[in-house]
């Protein structure tokens, strides 16, 4: 048993040196293709943290000072609930305060100054308005109106702030998601192309290991490795780029001025490495599915 | 050992391999399957190492139709037999004691085993002292030596040999004629396709002779014609 385990890692490390270039062509390919990926989940969770107030299609919120009592806070409500030719009552929402503490956390995560003059005491909570109307002009002047009840601290509309940014981050997930599942493809095919050469190449050796009765497992498993290896460190040096990558956004972002809304577009580190682990999980796949159909394909001496 | 019954092989639908060819192999025999190229003698070893797989009729090896085993088994077949080629097929990055090791390596012998049989066998050929050297280094005679204990390091009950001695010159093939002997006197069955008249005829063992894809004779100790 220990022999074929030595077998099989030795005859995968030769292969692997003898086919440098493609190999070479096969890890890079992969790697590029999983840096994709990375930065599609990234910029999507970035984006996530700046929309996240705005999710289901919120257009206003009214945020209610901290100090408001409940029957100010009643009357909003009512006042709210009254214009139900433009909002749509269903899907309005009252955030309490410890909730609008907990979506705080995401929204200011790249700007802890804020973060850190903000409690749950002294935060303001919020109702999230979903309109009726498609008509943008309506809901402005009704947010002009809500600004005037007591209690109410401001009104924030989606038109204002983020519209552009919900379209951008839609656009930029797609084409990063195509772009990397074509380049996920053709790290399939490079690699099912090098174990090809390689069994090219070896492909006395391997008639000879059918005819002595060698199975088929004994011939393909050091092959897999290979292939899986080459996968594998596509996946590192994707992991490293992305680290790379991030801590460079991180610095730029750090330069902007708090609250502007460009520091929530960042990533907690826990999420980073899930998104690395992911990485290394698609890597080993990617490299281990093409080239188990490569060895499969060719073991039909 | 070997039971052929009414064996029919085409290839591609059209050319006929062999056709309704049936004979039996006991255990210990030596045979020789004589003919012109293309006769099928090739045809009949691929169909006993199960390489190839008859349209109709039956492979016995062993008290085993070969037909009926599937295909995850066949390399367990195969380690019953040994395969001598006229082109040697011999590893050539590889020295003379790598190739023999590796026929044990790949079908999962422990170390110390292939420390020890590989020497044995070595000298059973004739080929102790060269152990590190490569192929291209040894004559053409060495070399199917080398291939020859390959085939019979694992102690097959079968060694099919395919023209071993149609790239020799005579004096060379009749030394691997007279090591094909001594193997077959362990007990090893030998089925050993040919069309060299000398060594059929100096050998005087069973001759089975084929044309165009049928046997036309089976004869005890017999002649090349």
């Amino acid at each position: 048993m220990i022999a074929r385990v030595v077998y099989a890692f030795r005859e995968m490390w030769a292969s692997f040196r003898r086919n440098l270039t493609l190999t070479a062509a096969a890890v890079l390919t992969s790697a590029i293709a999983l840096l994709l990926v990375g930065a599609t989940f990234l910029i999507q969770r970035a984006f996530e943290n700046l929309l996240v107030q705005w999710r289901g299609d919120v257009e206003m919120i009214v945020f209610v000072r901290s100090d408001a009592t409940p029957e100010q806070i009643a009357y909003i409500d009512t006042s709210i609930r009254s214009a139900s030719t433009i909002v749509d009552v269903e899907k309005l929402q009252y955030l309490d305060k410890a909730q609008t503490y907990e979506e705080a956390q995401r929204i200011f995560v790249g700007d802890p100054v804020t973060l850190s003059l903000l409690t749950p005491e002294n935060i303001p909570s919020q109702f999230k308005v979903v309109p009726l109307t498609e008509d943008p002009a309506l809901v402005r002047s009704l947010s002009e109106q809500f600004r005037s009840l007591p209690g109410v601290e401001d009104v924030a509309l989606a038109e204002d702030e983020f519209q552009v940014i919900s379209t951008l981050s839609q656009f930029v997930r797609a084409v990063t998601l195509v772009m990397s599942v074509v380049l996920l493809v053709v790290a399939v095919g490079l690699i099912w192309n090098t174990i090809r050469t390689a069994m090219f190449a070896r492909r006395r050796e391997i008639e000879v290991m059918k005819l002595v009765g060698a199975t088929n497992w004994f011939i393909r498993i050091p092959f897999m490795l290979e292939g899986l290896l080459q996968g594998l460190l596509g996946a590192l040096a994707a992991c490293g780029g992305l680290w790379v990558l991030n801590a460079a956004w991180e610095n730029g972002v750090a330069g902007f001025k708090p609250g502007t809304g460009i520091s929530s577009l960042i990533v907690p580190a826990g999420y980073l490495s899930g998104v690395m682990l992911m990485m290394l999980v698609i890597g080993a796949i990617v490299g281990a599915v093409g080239s188990a159909i490569a060895a499969s394909r060719f073991l039909d001496v | 050992m070997i039971r052929l019954e009414n064996v029919t092989k085409r290839y591609g639908g059209e050319t006929v391999a062999v056709r309704d060819v049936s004979f039996d192999v006991a255990k210990g025999d030596f045979v020789f399957l004589v003919g012109p190229s293309g006769s099928g003698k090739s045809t009949i070893l691929r169909l006993i190492n199960r390489q190839e797989r008859p349209e109709r009729g039956e492979v016995w090896v062993a008290g085993r139709n070969i037909n009926d085993i599937s295909d995850s088994r066949v390399p367990f077949l195969r380690r019953s037999m040994g395969n001598v080629f006229q082109d040697y097929k011999l590893l050539t990055n590889k020295t003379v004691f790598e190739n023999v090791a590796f026929a044990l390596e790949v079908i999962g012998k422990p170390r110390h085993v292939i420390a020890s049989q590989v020497p044995l066998v070595l000298d059973l050929v004739g080929l102790a002292g060269k152990e590190d050297r490569f192929p291209h280094q040894l004559s053409g005679g060495e070399q199917q030596r080398v291939s020859i204990a390959r085939a019979f390091v694992n102690r097959p009950l079968i060694l099919l040999a395919d023209e071993p001695t149609g790239n020799l010159d005579p004096a060379t093939g009749e030394g691997i004629m007279a090591l094909l002997d001594e193997i077959n006197r362990t007990g090893t069955t030998v089925v050993m396709a040919t069309h060299d008249h000398r060594v059929v005829n100096a050998m005087r063992r069973r001759v089975i002779q084929l044309d165009r894809g049928v046997v036309v004779r089976d004869q005890e100790r017999g002649v090349y014609e």
